[in-house]
């Protein structure tokens, strides 16, 4: 029996070595990352293999809450992760848990992602328009989400106060629908997908998108200052492979034309199908949520100094906490609107 | 064959006979806290991992000092004294019809086992449809998880009185209300308390399910908000608010039981 078992160890490390000439150099890391679009260049550099090609063994490791993949990083499961900014996120950054180091997705005009609704009876006393939100009462997952900070810039824009809006922590889409529905609140934040299913339901009226009203940088790449520290060419590495991919996924669904209308580019159907893939889910209903994605990862600095004071002006984020240490800028070139 | 030898022998049938150690407790947590405290000041533990005592402490006097501990320690316990009280009435009045009634019995224990084991998280949705995001949604979470516990509990209890006294006082024809009332009540009250001692449990659990649907304040929702932003030494301080609560939860049932109980 034992013989045996040597036997097959041998086998299996003969195995190995002849089949892998390249995994010999390659180096192992682990990706996080939620099962969304708006993480569609990491399933795209790992279905068409540019990790392998930069010599980067990657796995990836799924998760279902925003909160879940910095913790990640910081526990030292994964190396690198993507994931919307939230104040959760600038707290664990504060205390030097992550660093940011690239774009995910971005909030941008003409990329239906987040919709604003009112419910019917709301819409029948007249709230009718994104200037009406002063003193209504909107479905929110929790405070300090993604969510608060874009009613913040709306609110901004339009010159109400924020802290007039009632905001219903109801952590979680499902309960945050229920409550819509059932007309318990006025407004609600709801991804493409399920506004389009409120919407035919006829339980609410879109009033419109965060993308089109405030965009910002909804999303970021980061990894472990440790990694920036012991292991910069592997950093170096992934963000190239990173930025392969999601030039690619830039350049099928963030094409528009001459009238600035959003067109399909070049594989988009190729794309759309890999991404419907990695998603589990029809083509037709990924095609909805298509977020807006930098070709080369660049993000838009002054909205991340933006984000921190935001937070911090609402208690939500030590004072402590300093953007500029929460950035490293230094793998990926030309970033948007840096501050002076 | 030798004299048998006399040999004085010490007590040893001691058994083993617990005697009270007043203050071990204390000692023996304030040396973890002591510990834990010089584990992250000599940073052998980094504070993002795992803030220290007095970070929570600290965290703890702010939530007082700004004067919401009161709301959100008032608001949860509202909440918990209205989910447990209709919860465990509506237990008891289950409880005891399926441990007096045939008919009662037959229907209710298949129906029990069925929808005991339903997390009432994944009825969140349904139950705000149903009740709005209010008060009565929050308060229904919690009698719904303290109900099933608690009518198990009475009938159990009921089964559990000897059948020889029920017997004896129906020989002596004692009227139906008073064996229940002077046999089967008292017999089956120390199942029912020890019942009561799980449900607070799971009140106090079900208080962080509770408080997801759009609660502003209460220790649940602080927990939450803490974790969701992250805030460690605040996600900590709100646990040992809930464990404070169940222990003066528990030292009251304590208190219940040797007065109810005095009998035995």
């Amino acid at each position: 029996m034992r013989k045996f078992h040597i036997f097959a160890g041998a086998v299996a490390a003969l195995a190995v070595i002849g089949l892998s000439p390249v995994a010999q150099a390659a180096e192992k890391i682990a990706v996080g990352a939620l099962r969304l679009t708006s993480s569609g260049p990491i399933f795209i550099a790992l279905e068409k293999g540019y990790f392998r090609e930069q010599g980067l063994d990657a796995e990836l490791k799924l998760f279902t809450a925003a909160t879940q993949p910095p913790l990640a990083v910081v526990s030292g499961d994964v190396d690198f992760a993507v994931t919307g900014l939230t104040a959760g996120f600038y707290n664990l950054a504060g205390k030097g848990g992550v660093k940011i180091i690239g774009a995910q997705s971005r909030e941008e005009s003409g990329f239906p992602l987040i919709a604003y609704m009112a419910t019917n009876q709301a819409w029948d006393k007249g709230f009718r328009s994104l200037k009406d939100f002063a003193g209504k009462s909107v479905a929110v997952t929790t405070t300090g989400s993604t969510f608060h900070y874009s009613l913040g810039l709306l609110a901004k824009k339009y010159g109400f106060d924020v802290n007039s809006v009632t905001m219903r922590q109801l952590n979680g889409l499902p309960a945050m629908q229920a409550a819509f529905k059932g007309g318990q609140v006025d407004a609600i934040l709801v991804p493409s997908v399920g506004a389009r299913a409120l919407e035919s339901e006829g339980a609410g009226k879109i009033l419109g998108w965060v993308g089109d009203e405030t965009p910002w940088q909804l999303g970021a790449l980061f990894t472990s200052p440790k990694n920036i520290a012991e292991r910069r060419p592997m950093v170096q590495a992934f963000v190239r492979a990173y930025q392969k991919a999601a030039s690619e996924y830039h350049k099928a669904f963030n094409a528009k034309d001459a009238a600035g209308k959003v067109v399909k580019g070049p594989n988009y159907d190729e794309m759309l199908a890999l991404l419907a893939k990695a998603m589990e889910q029809p083509p037709e209903r990924i095609a909805i949520g298509l977020p807006y994605i930098d070709a080369l990862g660049r993000l838009d600095v002054g909205d991340i100094y933006n984000q921190v004071a935001f937070w911090q002006g609402a208690g939500l984020v030590d004072k402590s906490v300093d953007a500029k240490a929460v950035l490293d800028l230094s793998f990926v070139e030309g970033h948007f609107n840096l501050p002076r | 064959m030798a004299e048998p030898q006399m040999r004085e022998v010490a007590f040893r049938g001691g058994g083993f006979v617990l005697s009270p150690r007043r203050g071990a407790a204390a000692v023996f947590f304030a040396l973890l806290l002591a510990l834990w405290e010089l584990a992250i000041r000599a940073g052998w533990i980094s504070p993002l991992f795992l803030p220290a005592p007095s970070a929570v402490t600290t965290a703890l006097w702010e939530l007082a000092l700004a004067g919401t501990l009161g709301l959100h320690v008032g608001q949860s316990l509202a909440r918990i004294a209205a989910g447990w009280s209709i919860g465990t009435i509506a237990g008891l009045g289950v409880g005891f019809a399926m441990g007096i009634w045939s008919m009662s019995r037959a229907i209710g224990v298949p129906a029990v086992s069925a929808l005991f084991p339903i997390p009432k998280i994944a009825l969140l949705p349904l139950l705000i449809l149903w009740l709005g995001i209010g008060e009565p949604s929050k308060i229904a979470t919690i009698a719904l998880g303290v109900f099933f516990p608690t009518a198990i509990a009475a009938y159990s209890g009921i089964d559990g009185v000897p059948r020889n006294l029920i017997r004896m006082g129906q020989s002596f024809n004692l009227p139906w209300l008073a064996i229940l009332r002077k046999i089967v009540l008292p017999g089956a009250l120390p199942g029912i308390l020890a019942g009561f001692r799980i449900t607070a449990s799971i009140a106090l659990i079900l208080l962080v399910a509770a408080e997801m649907i759009g609660a502003q304040y209460g220790i649940g929702a602080f927990i939450l908000s803490a974790g969701n932003l992250m805030q460690t030494d605040q996600l900590l301080a709100g646990v040992v608010l809930l464990s404070v609560l169940g222990l003066a939860i528990g030292t009251v049932l304590s208190r219940l039981e040797r007065w109810l109980l005095g009998w035995r």
